[in-house]
């Protein structure tokens, strides 16, 4: 097991699979000379070459676009969007082109690519550098959607996610880069789709992703401090999706709580609750209630943008008031 | 008339490719008419030396990127005509099991890597197919091809710049038929060729070749492919020609001036063809015995795409994913 | 919102309220358990159509009405069930339902006096009873309802039983997979052709001799009780077709998908227990049958064949039998002819024989 942050991770999980694979190639602005303007990718044109590694003109289309073309004949490429926002740049891309190619053709072509992009709030860039658009690219079908909240995810997804011979878009949260964790040493490989209990309680289940994953376990914290005994699932995966654990974590408290950086309408706990109510009916002991940020695009002033996405606090609040 | 550097059996391929495009283009418009092809279709009646003029220059191996008028390119590479008009009609023969339709012909066995539907969108995916060929130094390059309209697009840019800083062998092949959907080219463009007027803007050569010589396309194909394949980089050719039908369905096409139709007609690819090769001596009952064959083939398409029955409606919940289903969850 | 006289049952046209659980201006929750019903011989409870309060009763207790005959009204309150913090969640629901709970009488922590599912699961935690006392159980609804038809069984008719001994050497060559139950029942259909009086029912001071023969087969639902789906007209069916409607039927009893029209007209009744092991069974007859049959356990036994040993699959067949109907002569010889057509029917032909449509 080793340190490393959540940025170091994504350079690791680049790394062992352009080391285990020489058909992984890796595409973005500024991500080869500069080691990526989150300085997520250093190291890789040194240790890869210009070949592997390279850097492309500011043409989302084209990277995107690229990948594609690539992944269809033989390679297996990770292209990097550099804000999430800015797949709405390249969403034809992505949502018409990339998602539907295999399904429209019944099987001729595979796009085995990766496009991991940063998400999320918390750093004041304004409301067109801090979106969570996660739950864009589960509504269209043919993506696969993942998003880790640890540097041990970090590393472990991203490499099933190179391996995986279908598009997956690989939210990595920008707020999360500077955080710590344990990370296993080696070839390390995770799995799509599965989600991690990461607190067990017995009077709520509350369901979280990528930056609001932390901010779930401190309100669970508080909240058992208060008699309210809260189990924590760190979803990982919009799709594939697992059902089955939040199905039988929602089962054993009796109530559902996603907590979601995404804005309100639509966003990925919509679903979730729609499948747990229709799925889980007769085991809930109350609403399925979901935090989210309102709908609003964010604000820009710190102390706007860190009370627009949901806060410790307001879990805390939330699930307080309504757990009777 | 240049020197003959295109061999008998060349030239004859030619011929028969362009025929082949235009009498299924034509089948597949009465079919449209007798409302046994559905939805949309976009004909490249017309233009077929465009498509016979690269498909022949191309090796096996090679990349066809194609618009949703991508039937001739389609054809032209070899893919089977009763796979052509299944998809148009929806049948279980058709290249892609009805899953895909007219405007997304995928042969993959043939090179053809797909037709697009949104303009400008596989500009990029050619260019990212050149990159692989590329860095696997297989020799491989991608030809693309696309109208005059999508000179216009984002997309455009994007895939010109890229290729020519990366170096990427591919052609981009603009097929310019003068219109964009029912707008005259000109009334929407801020130079008079929307795609060889650009390429100074990616230190490209100029290069515009009369679309509707197959001779005239075969030979700058040739030349353009070998140069990619050599290293030599990308290419942006714009073939002038004229699409005889509408832009799509049974568009009358009544926006084209008054004797437009008609000047163009007296330049039909396939008549120009045939004159020059019985002027280059052909036998002209080898020629009609093209035709004969060519007009069985798609008689007998025809027959086995009609008689294929509709896709097996679990083929809809198949090949979203690699491993031939589209679940999302457990 | 009318509260109607339901249809329970294809050609039942009437039935009779035997009992309201609410009395007019009572409040009322959708599901709950409302009136009671008999139309035949089937008692019914029917829930509640909506929530509200009952405001009238039309139909009293013991009187007998048509199907779709207004019943009562309720007056629904979209907020009555909220009036008093009386919502109940589904879980909650489905506790108090599964361990015969009064929500009465658990007290709501949650908010506005909800009844949560922590005060169920705390509630049924406080009254389990300590390991060395005695704990109490609630009858289940099928359950009650089974101990009261036994009883009344057992009072009412002089049960006398008789056994006879099987040798299922010839069902043994030919069932395959098939379980004993199937040719006992078909045995028991052609041996009924023959005694008609077994396959009769009481009406009054008469026997009722059916010409047509309604199978009854119990079905052990475990802790929940015993049920008797009906297979109707058994003795038209051929043996196939025979052990896919017995099959069919005790898989809709165990999914809980019976619906009433399957529950009656029996005319007689096969208590299948071979799969308990036990030797010997003397079964409750379901008046107003006048006999039921118990199969126990078929296992091989040494058995004298002409004048040698040989081992041999054998189980008991008991019937108890109602002596006011017939007496132990008739009851005997029914019981020799079943054992006669089990030991020498040609069950390889009856196996690959067919329904007259075809099945």
């Amino acid at each position: 097991m080793a340190e490393l942050t959540y940025r170091e991770a994504v350079a690791a999980g680049i790394a062992q699979e352009m080391e285990r694979d020489e058909r992984v190639v890796f595409l973005g602005e500024d991500v080869a000379a500069a080691g990526g303007v989150f300085k997520t990718t250093i190291g890789l044109l040194e240790k890869f070459g210009p070949r592997r590694v390279r850097d492309t003109p500011i043409s989302e289309q084209a990277i995107v676009g690229a990948a594609m073309g690539a992944a269809m004949t033989g390679l297996r490429p990770i292209a990097e969007i550099m804000f999430s926002d800015f797949f709405a740049v390249c969403w034809d891309m992505i949502a018409n082109e990339i998602a539907k190619a295999r399904y429209m053709c019944a099987g001729q072509l595979t796009l085995p690519l990766v496009i991991r992009t940063a998400n999320g709030s918390g750093s004041r860039f304004g409301a067109q550098h801090s979106q969570s658009v996660e739950n864009w690219a589960m509504a269209v079908p043919g993506l696969k959607v993942v998003a880790p909240s640890t540097p041990a995810d970090v590393k472990g997804l991203l490499a099933a996610a190179v391996r995986d011979p279908d598009p997956v878009i690989f939210f990595e949260h920008k707020g999360l880069y500077a955080t710590k964790g344990e990370v296993p040493d080696g070839e390390y490989v995770d799995q799509l789709g599965t989600a991690k209990v990461l607190r067990q309680g017995s009077d709520a289940t509350i369901v979280a992703l990528a930056a609001m994953v932390p901010r779930a376990l401190q309100a669970a914290q508080r909240l058992e401090q208060e008699g309210i005994s809260a189990t924590v699932v760190d979803l990982r995966s919009l799709v594939p999706l697992d059902t089955r654990t939040l199905l039988a974590e929602t089962k054993k408290t009796g109530r559902l709580y996603t907590v979601e950086e995404n804005p309100r309408l639509c966003g990925w706990g919509a679903e979730i609750a729609s499948i747990v109510a229709e799925e889980a009916f007769y085991d809930l002991d109350g609403p399925i209630v979901r935090i989210t940020t309102p709908h609003v695009p964010l604000p820009a002033a710190d102390a706007l943008e860190d009370n627009t996405v949901p806060t410790v606090e307001r879990i805390v609040e939330t699930i307080r008031r309504t757990a009777g | 008339m240049a020197s003959d550097d295109i061999d008998r059996s060349t030239r004859l391929a030619l011929y028969r490719s362009q025929v082949e495009i235009r009498l299924l283009e034509k089948r597949a418009y009465d079919l449209f008419l007798q409302n046994l092809v559905k939805g949309t279709s976009h004909l490249s009646l017309g233009q077929e030396a465009v498509a016979a003029g690269f498909a022949t220059a191309m090796r096996p191996d090679d990349y066809t990127y194609c618009t949703y008028r991508g039937h001739s390119h389609t054809l032209a590479r070899g893919a089977p005509m009763v796979g052509v008009l299944g998809e148009l009609m929806g049948r279980r023969c058709g290249l892609m099991g009805g899953k895909g339709g007219s405007m997304h012909l995928t042969s993959v066995p043939h090179g053809v890597m797909g037709s697009y539907a949104i303009v400008g969108a596989h500009l990029p995916v050619a260019a990212g197919a050149a990159w692989s060929a590329q860095l696997r130094g297989s020799g491989q390059v991608a030809v693309c091809f696309f109208g005059d309209g999508t000179c216009n697009i984002g997309a455009f840019h994007e895939a010109l710049n890229f290729a020519a800083v990366w170096k990427l062998p591919v052609i981009f092949a603009c097929e310019n038929n003068q219109y964009m959907e029912y707008t005259p080219i000109r009334s929407v463009t801020a130079v008079q060729h929307p795609a060889a007027d650009r390429a100074a803007a990616y230190g490209l050569e100029r290069i515009i070749v009369d679309g509707n010589d197959a001779d005239a396309v075969y030979r700058k194909a040739r030349e353009s492919i070998e140069k990619a394949r050599g290293g030599g980089g990308p290419s942006l050719i714009e073939a002038m020609t004229y699409r005889t039908s509408g832009h799509s369905r049974a568009d009358p096409a009544k926006y084209r001036p008054p004797g437009e139709l008609e000047e163009w007609t007296k330049r039909d690819p396939i008549a120009l063809y045939r004159a020059r090769l019985l002027e280059l001596g052909f036998d002209e009952g080898d020629l009609r015995a093209v035709d004969s064959a060519v007009q069985r083939a798609v008689d007998e398409a025809t027959e086995g795409a009609k008689a294929s029955p509709p896709p097996a409606l679990e083929v809809i919940s198949r090949d979203l994913w690699a491993d031939g289903g589209s679940s999302w969850r457990n | 919102m009318d509260v109607v006289m339901p249809q329970l049952g294809e050609t039942v046209k009437e039935g009779t309220v035997t009992a309201w659980h609410k009395k007019p201006g009572e409040k009322v929750l959708a599901g709950e358990r409302l009136f009671e019903v008999t139309t035949d011989k089937v008692d019914t409870e029917v829930p509640a159509p909506a929530s509200g309060v009952l405001a009238q009763i039309f139909v009293a207790e013991g009187d007998t009405v048509p199907v779709g005959a207004r019943l009562a009204l309720i007056e629904e309150e979209a907020g009555a069930a909220a009036a008093e913090g009386s919502r109940l969640s589904p879980v909650v629901r489905k506790l108090l339902d599964e361990h015969g709970l009064d929500p009465a009488q658990i007290r709501g922590t949650g908010a506005e006096g909800r009844i949560t599912r922590r005060d169920v699961l705390e509630r049924l935690e406080r009254h389990k009873a300590p390991a060395d006392e005695p704990r109490r159980m609630a009858l289940s609804k099928i359950r009650k309802r089974t101990a009261e038809q036994m009883a009344l069984s057992w009072r009412t008719i002089p049960h006398v039983l008789q056994a006879v001994e099987v040798d299922f050497h010839a069902v043994d060559q030919a069932r395959g997979a098939l379980t004993y139950l199937p040719f006992v029942a078909v045995a028991v259909c052609k041996a009924l052709a023959e005694f008609p009086a077994v396959n009769a029912t009481f009406e009054g001071d008469s026997l009722l001799l059916h010409p047509r023969v309604n199978l009854g087969i119990a079905v052990d639902l475990g802790a929940e009780g015993l049920i008797v789906p009906v297979v109707k007209d058994a003795a038209q069916k051929k043996l196939p077709e025979l052990a896919r409607a017995i099959q069919a039927l005790a898989e809709k009893a165990r999914a809980s998908r019976l619906v009433p029209d399957d529950l009656t007209e029996a005319t007689y009744t096969i208590s299948n227990s071979g799969r308990f092991g036990t030797l010997l069974t003397a079964p409750i007859i379901n008046p107003p049958q006048v006999a039921i049959l118990s199969t126990d356990a078929v296992v091989k036994k040494p058995v004298v064949v002409g004048d040698a040993v040989v081992v041999r699959p054998v189980g008991v067949l008991a019937q108890s039998f109602d002596h006011r109907a017939f007496d132990g002569a008739y009851s005997a010889a029914f019981l020799r002819r079943l054992k006669q057509i089990l030991e020498s029917e040609n069950w390889s032909a009856a196996l690959a024989s067919r329904d007259a449509e075809g099945a």
